[in-house]
């Protein structure tokens, strides 16, 4: 594997790992880091990806792994800074400054629930609805039966379906179900 | 409560990740240090046996990064760990310091060290001494000194140089008293001391009998000025049976004066000295005076220290009495057992030693149930928390 083999993957999977990170951390600068170590490690074992079936949940798994890391062992000792705040690096998109904003409300709304959602119940969540994982490869990311995600997801869905904000949204007609505001 | 399905969860989190700016440079950074830091092991050979199975939480952890921080909580549980594995050494030097403890470890000893503490073991050489063992029956008469003149008789003549003699006494005596009495007559001797204006510098007494028949000894060691060695000697031997006496006298007068004469002599340059540097005028001359006077106050004081200990040697004498009570009566052998006796008192013994060993295998294997259930608590615990990590 050569430096083309890494530029492609990183153009395929940086995007998707690095907004995975970000749900799940909350953080940018945390999950620009996570997302960094996470690929090293990816580059480092890449003598084994010949055995790897589908490169995606592997990768996903070193990313959560990553994330792990930063969550158990440096974010709940950390001193948190003024601009590095858990929405901060926020921004909707859109052209005009009302969508803009709505857009940007949304992302709040979300991140403050998946926030307040432990981080057993945030992870698959996460790669569920955003990395659009199944329930096999999750179970494969994070190290879990296909049972336990099934039923983490269940909880997940419920807790979320318990936070007003999320109900306000979705009783809003502005989102369609496709996700386009 | 409105159902939250699939497609609405879904684009909910799609527009919460798409609110993330994605770092411009940031699949760049990752390119730079991976090759920056790939250092020829492009064919994956390091830990190369990463497979949808084999990918664990520790061999991911196991390999940090570059530049990957040491968090908090890895000094933490490192933290515990050490913790931990110092209560269980502890506990191991405790148990095993136990193990160790000799069984026959009853004799209450009481050491009091007091004033000054002279080595009285020490022989001088070329000093008169005589030695004297009731026991024995001989006597070794020394030129100097007699049993009917005891040390303290001869101290302080005065030489030919008008010199007063200085003599360092010392002296031991075995001392037998009466059964019960070592610890009145150990009084006694500290009494004696004070009342000669002495002090004692040393008291060692074992009360009880010891296992093998030995009998209840201390000893005194006192500090007496050298005028009344011979009255504190008389007056301890009254005290109980002397056994052994046994006393040493060092003249040192010759080199008291030898030392007093050196002093003089170096004071005496050391004015030469002061009166040169008073008319010297140029800065070399100041301080090649001021250097040989520092080499003369040096020596100067380097001899009066010697002299003050040679001072205190001669002013105290030191008596070392050594009290014991007679050792119990020889009983006499018990007459040979019978068979049935013999039977019975070998039954008794071997319950009573089978009590002891299960007595005493019961601190060790105390000890290892605590320490593993120290280790079990601390596994359970550290498994706990990695569960809970990893969730």
């Amino acid at each position: 594997m050569v430096e083309q083999d890494l530029e492609a993957w990183l153009e395929q999977g940086y995007v998707p790992s690095f907004r995975t990170a970000c749900l799940i951390l909350g953080n940018r600068a945390d999950a620009e880091e996570a997302v960094q170590e996470a690929f090293l490690r990816a580059w480092r074992f890449r003598a084994s990806l010949a055995s790897v079936s589908s490169i995606q949940p592997w990768l996903y798994r070193v990313v959560v792994n990553a994330c792990y890391s930063k969550l158990r062992q440096e974010i709940p000792h950390r001193d948190h800074r003024a601009d590095d705040g858990p929405l901060a690096h926020i921004a909707g998109r859109g052209s005009d400054p009302d969508t803009m904003a709505q857009h940007g409300q949304v992302a709040e709304t979300v991140l403050h629930a998946l926030q307040q959602l432990p981080v057993s119940l945030r992870v698959p969540v996460v790669l569920r609805y955003y990395a659009d994982l199944s329930e096999r490869d999750i179970a494969l990311a994070i190290g879990r039966r296909p049972g336990t995600v099934k039923s983490r997801l269940h909880e997940a869905r419920r807790r979320l379906g318990e936070d007003p904000s999320i109900a306000a949204l979705a009783d809003e007609p502005t989102l369609d179900q496709t996700g386009e505001a | 409560m409105p159902a939250l399905t699939d497609d609405f969860l879904g684009a909910l989190f799609v527009e919460a990740g798409a609110a993330f700016e994605v770092p411009a440079s940031g699949a760049s950074d990752i390119v730079d240090r991976a090759l920056g830091t790939d250092n020829g092991s492009s064919d994956g050979s390091d830990d190369g046996s990463l497979d949808e199975g084999a990918v664990t939480p520790a061999a991911e952890t196991d390999e940090p990064p570059p530049g990957r921080r040491t968090g908090p909580g890895t000094l933490r549980s490192h933290r515990l760990l050490a913790v931990a594995a110092g209560l269980i050494v502890l506990a191991g030097i405790a148990g095993v310091g136990l193990a160790l403890r000799p069984a026959t470890g009853s004799h209450p000893t009481a050491s009091v060290a007091a004033g000054p503490q002279r080595s009285t073991s020490t022989p001088k050489a070329g000093g008169p001494s005589r030695s004297f063992s009731p026991t024995q029956g001989t006597t070794q008469p020394q030129p100097k000194q007699s049993l009917s003149a005891p040390p303290s008789a001869a101290p302080q003549s005065t030489s030919p140089a008008g010199q007063s003699t200085k003599i360092a006494q010392t002296g031991s005596l075995d001392l037998q008293v009466p059964k019960g009495t070592l610890t009145s007559t150990i009084t006694a001797l500290t009494t004696l001391a004070t009342r000669a204006q002495g002090f004692v510098a040393n008291t060692q007494t074992r009360a009880h009998p010891g296992e093998r028949g030995t009998s209840p000894q201390g000893s005194v060691t006192l500090e007496v000025p050298e005028a009344s060695f011979g009255a504190v000697l008389h007056d301890a031997q009254v005290l109980g049976k002397s056994l052994n006496l046994t006393t040493k006298a060092t003249d040192v007068t010759g080199k008291y004066v030898d030392l007093q004469s050196r002093i003089t002599s170096l004071q005496a340059s050391r004015q030469q000295y002061l009166a040169i540097l008073a008319k010297a005028t140029s800065i070399s001359d100041i301080l090649a005076v001021q250097a040989q006077l520092d080499t003369l106050q040096s020596q100067i004081e380097q001899l009066q220290g010697q002299l003050a200990v040679l001072t205190n040697e001669t002013t105290y004498s030191t008596l070392t009495v050594t009290v014991h009570e007679p050792p119990p009566a020889h009983r006499p052998a018990p007459r040979a057992p019978s068979g049935i006796d013999r039977a019975w008192h070998d039954s008794v013994r071997g319950f009573f030693d089978g009590v002891d060993g299960v007595v005493g295998a019961a601190g060790p294997v105390l000890f290892v149930v605590l320490s593993l259930g120290v280790v079990a608590l601390v596994g359970r615990l550290l498994w706990r928390r990695w569960q809970r990590h990893n969730l």
